[in-house]
């Protein structure tokens, strides 16, 4: 127990400092180019957001699946700031996008945007009140299982489409782009690139600490109960709804923090970010990397990013298939996921290894005495 | 054989000339006997009957040189002739000209009328002077022949342009019954400018939709013309009663024009806001129907997730790529029977497609069962994932294999649709949906409620380890349910070939309805689902006809949303306090 425990914590202290020195070092010395490190970036805010679908899911049993949506609010909220900073750049007075379809002057919705504090502020805020509101009305009517899945499942389908219209004033197909500047930065200097890359790896070290506190405290257990008998939980007198709204929430603001830091280092958000194959894949990270463990979550997300990376660059034709394999058999025979698989691999380690000890020990023994059959 | 188009321009204008000199004598001829004051009555009779028969000699003198020309310039000349002199016995021929499709036929002057459905490449002929007929074959049935069968007559782009001011007229007298309902209209609008021509096409219009509109156009003319407001009443109601598909313009431009009695302008505002209000729940009712018919398709695919849901407890994300596999095994029908079996008639492609697409994805469905969701059995959730990742497989396979995009033709017998009043028409093929949907509700409520098998599925539904110890074999049973839910996924897909497109991710759009539906339907229930499915179908075409498609879209979510406040547990709840979990 004592070893596996530091093994673990070795592998994690590896972890950091592959991305925190080895990583950027690497860049450094030029090895490394600046786009991978932007890669790497940007799977970080994906694997900040599986955290807060391990919370949500993996932890209190709830499948929310618009987590993308959330994912694209903090996105949204952020390419509205970076899209003004840029107009006002061009010395215009609206993005080009609402010049095209005939609006005359900024919706109010746009206006908080200007300043960065605000839209930071908001980014995080508004993800959080709409996340609230979902699950008021979803889990006070004591809908859960199967019926959330698909209720969500249908609001990230709406809100999808409702994306896609002009009339929103959010760039409709397009979404927003051609962003220039963040607090006076050129966003496509190689510097900042690096500057922002460690911003989100701190940001995912960050959220890392934040959900093993929230999960190893006495919140944390009540929401474990709630996935594994939400009834009993009532009976004890618990207000399951808090919990489960509480819970809700953070994960949309998980979310929303990481769409804030991946539309800067992308430069694009699109509705297509939240469509329902985008939050059915963002359950996917965490189902493969290990449900219920805040590493595999992020293990996860980063795996599979990848391998997308990796198999759309050699085979743009198959990725699909491979993605609906993994689907299958992670959830036919890897029920645990990436990390659990591991962990089997070094149980069966562990095993062997106390074997032969004992086999050692017998034969030091004579093997005379017992047999065991 | 037509000669081949050398000018000679001269060899022409000498022959016109002849011409005009064979005239100036008839009338210098008819001068002298003028001269004769006893046979003046006499001479004026025969004035007119030599006017007459000189006119019709020379129509069919103009037309034989259009059909056999020795030069072009004849045809050029000839042309410019009839246009000017516009006899009436010409015009169907003088409208093949214009639209260039006069053809020869064993020496007669003919054209082509519109293809009816189904045909494939064959027309029927009209014989086109003098008047027009339709040529019959041997049997009295109307002859149809290949565009190759005929020899095509080809004036050219100047020739044709001499017509041009008489297009208007000449459009009436198409073989085209479409294109002369539209000239009609055209008339109606526009007034009285060929009132004559405009009667004498009608004298021998035939075609139901373009009689419709030629009596409007009547009306309407003759409405222009009325004097005193007595009469234009009488047209004003003629008009409301005929129920054309311009009468409300008409009325309303009539009572804008200067000049008409202040009382009977009134009146034609008064019954075009009737007929306005009249077209409007025409409007309505067709949107019900498309609602309606919208509806049974999410029934369709709902059904077979809802008995699957309630069996397994298993949220199939690749339900709709059975409809998907089922358009597709359509498709291959269609190619098969055109491209291998060489079947020209539409029809039968279609009617092998049915029981073939519901056959091909209930195995698909089957073959899933096997491998994957036989180990899913209660784990809703995990199984959500697990067939997503299949349905991505399925697309992603059928985008290999089939392109982007393609379409199923639609069976002849299925085209066109029901006129039940003039401004309300059900699709053939929406109502073909409805009545599948009917009976494919009806079987399935034979088959749960009064058959053993459907017992059998009701009693694993309702406890599986229940039912095992009573003797049921619960994997057969699974599997005979997953094939009939995956085969009537695959029917609707099957269905859906009728009013859309074919694409690799046509399920996708679907699942997402068809999963509210069983949720709002309550899971397992066929009532519910029933209910549900129409429900929803009914109500986003509905509101779909005053706001956009996707607020409607968006308003229903919420209004499920609210519904799920009220009735958690669905439509049709079961009865009794069940303990969760």
């Amino acid at each position: 127990m004592l070893k596996a425990k530091s093994s673990s914590k070795l592998a994690t202290l590896l972890f950091v400092l592959f991305f925190a020195v080895a990583l950027p070092a690497g860049h450094w010395l030029g090895i490394v180019s600046v786009n991978t490190i932007s890669l790497w970036g940007r799977y970080f805010c994906f694997a900040i957001a599986a955290l807060g679908i391990d919370l949500v899911w993996g932890y209190t049993g709830i499948m929310s699946m618009c987590q993308a949506f959330f994912f694209c609010l903090g996105g949204y909220c952020m390419g509205m700031h970076l899209l003004l900073k840029a107009t006002a750049l061009q010395g215009q007075e609206l993005p080009a996008f609402m010049v095209w379809n005939n609006i005359t002057e900024l919706p109010f919705f746009w206006q908080p945007f200007n300043g960065f504090v605000p839209a930071l502020l908001l980014s995080l805020l508004v993800p959080a009140v709409v996340a609230f509101v979902i699950g008021y009305f979803v889990f006070k009517s004591r809908i859960k299982g199967v019926y959330m899945a698909i209720i969500t499942q249908a609001l990230a389908l709406a809100m999808y489409l409702l994306f896609l219209r002009n009339e929103t004033k959010l760039g409709g197909t397009n979404g927003l782009t051609n962003f220039k500047t963040l607090l006076g930065l050129d966003l496509y200097a190689p510097g900042v690139k690096v500057g922002l890359y460690f911003v989100a790896f701190g940001m995912l070290c960050l959220a890392y600490v934040a959900c093993r506190k929230i999960v190893g405290s006495k919140f944390g257990k009540i929401l474990q109960a709630i996935r594994d008998s939400e009834p009993r939980v009532g009976y004890t007198a618990y207000r399951v709804l808090h919990y489960k709204l509480a819970v809700f929430v953070a994960a949309a603001v998980l979310a929303g923090v990481a769409g804030m830091l991946y539309v800067p280092q992308t430069g694009i958000i699109t509705p297509g970010r939240m469509d329902v194959k985008a939050s059915v894949e963002m359950l996917m990270w965490v189902a493969l990397g290990g449900r219920g463990r805040l590493k595999g979550a992020i293990i996860g997300a980063l795996l599979v990013n990848c391998l997308y990376s990796f198999c759309t660059s050699l085979f743009p034709e198959g990725w699909l298939f491979i993605l609906g394999l993994l689907y299958v058999l992670t959830v036919l025979y890897f029920d645990k996921g990436f990390l659990g698989l591991l962990e089997l691999l070094f149980k069966a380690k562990r095993l062997k290894i106390a074997e032969s000890i004992k086999q050692k020990a017998k034969s030091h023994q004579g093997g005379y005495k017992y047999s065991r059959q | 054989m037509q000669k081949t188009e050398s000018v000679k321009p001269k060899a022409e204008s000498v022959k016109l000339k002849a011409e005009s000199v064979k005239q100036k004598a008839i009338r210098a001829d008819i001068n002298t006997r003028v001269n004769s004051f006893l046979l003046l009555a006499f001479s004026v009779t025969l004035l007119a009957f030599s006017v007459k028969t000189a006119a019709q000699d020379s129509t069919a003198l103009y037309i034989q040189q259009v059909l056999h020309p020795q030069e072009a310039e004849m045809r050029t000349q000839a042309l410019a002739r009839l246009a000017a002199l516009q006899p009436p016995a010409a015009f169907p021929f003088l409208a093949a000209v214009s639209s260039s499709s006069l053809y020869l036929l064993d020496g007669r002057a003919v054209t082509t009328g519109s293809r009816s459905a189904g045909q494939d490449d064959r027309f029927p002929i009209y014989e086109v002077y003098p008047g027009q007929r339709q040529l019959k074959d041997e049997k009295g049935r109307p002859l149809l022949l290949p565009l190759s069968a005929l020899q095509p007559v080809t004036a050219s782009r100047p020739q044709r342009l001499q017509l041009a001011p008489l297009a208007a007229v000449l459009d009436m007298f198409s073989a085209d019954a479409q294109k002369r309902a539209m000239a009609y209209s055209q008339q109606g609008a526009k007034g009285a400018a060929h009132a004559d021509a405009l009667r004498l096409a009608l004298q021998t219009e035939t075609d139901p939709l373009a009689l419709r509109a030629g009596r409007e156009a009547m009306y309407a003319v003759r409405l222009q013309r009325a004097t005193d407001a007595a009469a234009a009443r009488l047209l004003i109601d003629s008009l409301y009663q005929h129920n054309g598909d311009n009468a409300t313009g008409i009325l309303r431009n009539w009572a804008k024009k200067p000049g008409v009695p202040q009382e009977a302008a009134a009146y034609a505002l008064q019954q075009a806001q009737r007929l306005d209000s009249h077209y409007a729940w025409m409007q309505r009712i067709q949107n019900l129907f498309s609602g309606v018919s919208l509806g049974s398709i999410l029934i369709l695919v709902s059904l077979g997730l809802a008995i699957v849901y309630g069996l397994a407890g298993i949220i199939n994300m690749a339900h709709g790529e059975f409809l998907m596999i089922g358009a597709y095994t359509t498709y291959c029908m269609e190619l098969l029977f055109t491209n291998v079996l060489q079947v020209q008639d539409a029809n039968w492609f279609f009617i092998a497609a049915l029981p073939a697409s519901f056959v091909t994805a209930g195995l698909a469905g089957l073959l899933l069962e096997r491998l994957v969701i036989r180990h899913l059995y209660a784990r809703p959730l995990e199984s959500l994932l697990a067939t997503w990742g299949i349905s991505l497989i399925l697309i992603q396979a059928a985008r290999t294999l089939f392109g982007d995009l393609t379409a199923v033709k639609l069976p002849g017998m299925l085209a066109g649709g029901w006129q039940v009043t003039p401004h309300l028409v059900l699709p053939w093929n929406r109502l073909f949906i409805i009545l599948l949907t009917i009976v494919v509700v009806i079987a399935l409520y034979g088959l749960l409620f009064r058959s053993r098998l459907g017992m059998q599925i009701r009693a694993v539904t309702q406890n599986r380890n229940m039912a095992a110890c009573l003797g049921i074999n619960t994997k057969r049973v699974d599997a005979v349910t997953f094939f009939i839910g995956s085969g009537l996924a695959g029917l609707a897909g099957c269905a859906m070939t009728l009013i859309g497109n074919v694409v690799p991710d046509m399920g996708q759009t679907y699942i997402v309805d068809s999963f509210l539906v069983v949720v709002t339907g309550g899971v397992g229930k066929l009532m519910g689902t029933i209910a549900a499915g129409l429900g929803i179908g009914i109500f986003s075409k509905v509101l779909e006809a005053f706001f956009q498609a996707v607020y409607g879209k968006v308003l229903i979510l919420l209004g499920i949303m609210i519904f799920m406040q009220f009735r958690p547990r669905g439509l049709f709840p079961d009865k009794g306090r069940i303990a969760e979990n």
